[in-house]
């Protein structure tokens, strides 16, 4: 009981959140279902609202802030919508807003080539392989599986109970009653590519660390891509002309 | 000079989380995938936060390596997801909730399977090795080949 009357505001806010993904997931019956996801929608900015409130408190960098409120709103948003949304191609299209929210991220932690690179594969590549998949197979608007999701209540409780475990991990390590966690001894670091100042996330730089401390690697990906590209092509199912 | 790196995991944990949420939820094999390339996102938010904070390019190395992977896998899945709709002309995933086929025999014969495929006629049995076989004059080879009811093996030599 200590515990909960200590973190209650941890607890409402994942109750919250639990209760604005409920909401909006499409409901079984057509005639009350306007309704509910009505609701969703207007919950969606209170639980934001309310988890910026205990979690993403600013930092006194306001055009960061401000920065970072847009972007990780939208990747939140469009996750949400991606989770819920009954149609399958608003569904991708929302993956790629999520995406481009998480870009955003990526810029205000420097690294700008790694948030071109993610916007040129996913939004260029994969959701539009994606979309192509879903238009080609599903000819009909709405499939009886897109309409009805699997266990709803179960997922959601099991989704809030992990991001819980996570938040209060995080608030433990770096909330303010332990800065001294996060003290990193950056001068007994021992690494060969250390950058230097202001290099950090240019391509110089992530090339530089790719081809030393990840060499190996980089061969191991290449091949997982050479192994991926030969297995596609055996897998995929070849019809006479025109058909899928 | 650094920001709360904290603001960066919790959005990273939502979104993982999110992902986990769609993938048990959805029932469309397509957005099953789709879910966990949200995981991977939140995953890329929390290797970027941590390279920003350390000041280290590890993380976004690592975030290129989740970017190959993630491509490999949309291709492949891909491809196998269209060789299942082929199958069933349909994207739901609980038509797959036996792989099993049902034409197909069951991999082990059993005992009853095993008596069916027995042959009801006895097998016809090969010449004893060194006789050779007898070419008649139209140039058909007749094969010394000695069927177990008499009479019919002798006929053929002769």
């Amino acid at each position: 009981m200590n515990w909960v009357s200590e973190n209650a505001s941890l607890i409402g806010t994942l109750v919250l959140l639990g209760a604005t993904i409920l909401m909006l997931f499409p409901t079984v019956s057509n005639s009350s279902g306007k309704r509910s996801k009505l609701l969703g929608y207007l919950l969606i900015p209170v639980s934001l609202a309310a988890l910026g409130w205990v979690f993403l408190q600013p930092t006194g960098d306001m055009v960061r802030d401000i920065l970072f409120y847009v972007a990780g709103g939208t990747a939140v948003i469009g996750g949400l919508l991606m989770t819920t949304e009954r149609n399958p191609v608003y569904a991708a299209l929302w993956f790629a807003v999520a995406t481009l929210g998480v870009c955003g991220l990526f810029v205000i932690n420097s690294a700008p080539f790694l948030a071109a690179v993610t916007i040129i594969v996913y939004a260029g590549a994969i959701v539009v392989t994606f979309v192509f998949v879903i238009m080609l197979a599903q000819q009909e608007k709405s499939a009886g599986y897109d309409r009805i999701p699997q266990q709803p209540l179960l997922a959601t409780i099991l989704g809030c109970l992990l991001v819980g475990t996570m938040l209060v991990g995080i608030h433990k390590t770096f909330g303010p009653a332990e800065p001294a966690l996060l003290a990193v001894d950056r001068s007994n670091l021992h690494v060969s590519s250390r950058p230097v100042e202001g290099d950090l996330g240019s391509p110089r730089g992530i090339g530089r660390t790719l081809f030393t401390d990840y060499l190996f690697a980089v061969e191991l990906a290449g091949t997982i891509l050479l192994v991926a590209t030969i297995g596609a092509i055996a897998i995929a199912p070849r019809r006479p002309q025109g058909s899928l | 000079m650094s920001p709360d790196p904290s603001h960066y995991l919790v959005i990273g944990a939502i979104l993982f989380s999110l992902g986990a949420i769609g993938f048990l939820t959805r029932r469309n094999l397509i957005l099953m995938m789709l879910s966990t390339e949200l995981m991977l996102h939140g995953v890329s938010v929390n290797l970027t936060a941590f390279s920003r904070f350390h000041d280290q390019h590890d993380g976004q190395a690592l975030t290129i390596f989740i970017l190959t992977v993630a491509a490999c896998e949309a291709g492949l899945s891909l491809a196998i997801i269209l060789a299942l709709y082929q199958r069933t002309r349909s994207l739901d995933i609980r038509l797959w909730t036996t792989l099993g086929e049902e034409e197909l025999m069951p991999p082990m014969a059993d005992a009853a399977s095993r008596e069916v495929q027995a042959p009801s006629e006895p097998l016809p049995k090969l010449a004893p090795a060194g006789r050779r076989p007898t070419i008649g004059a139209d140039g058909h080879v007749s094969s010394p080949i000695i069927v177990p009811p008499k009479g019919t093996g002798k006929g053929s030599k002769a």
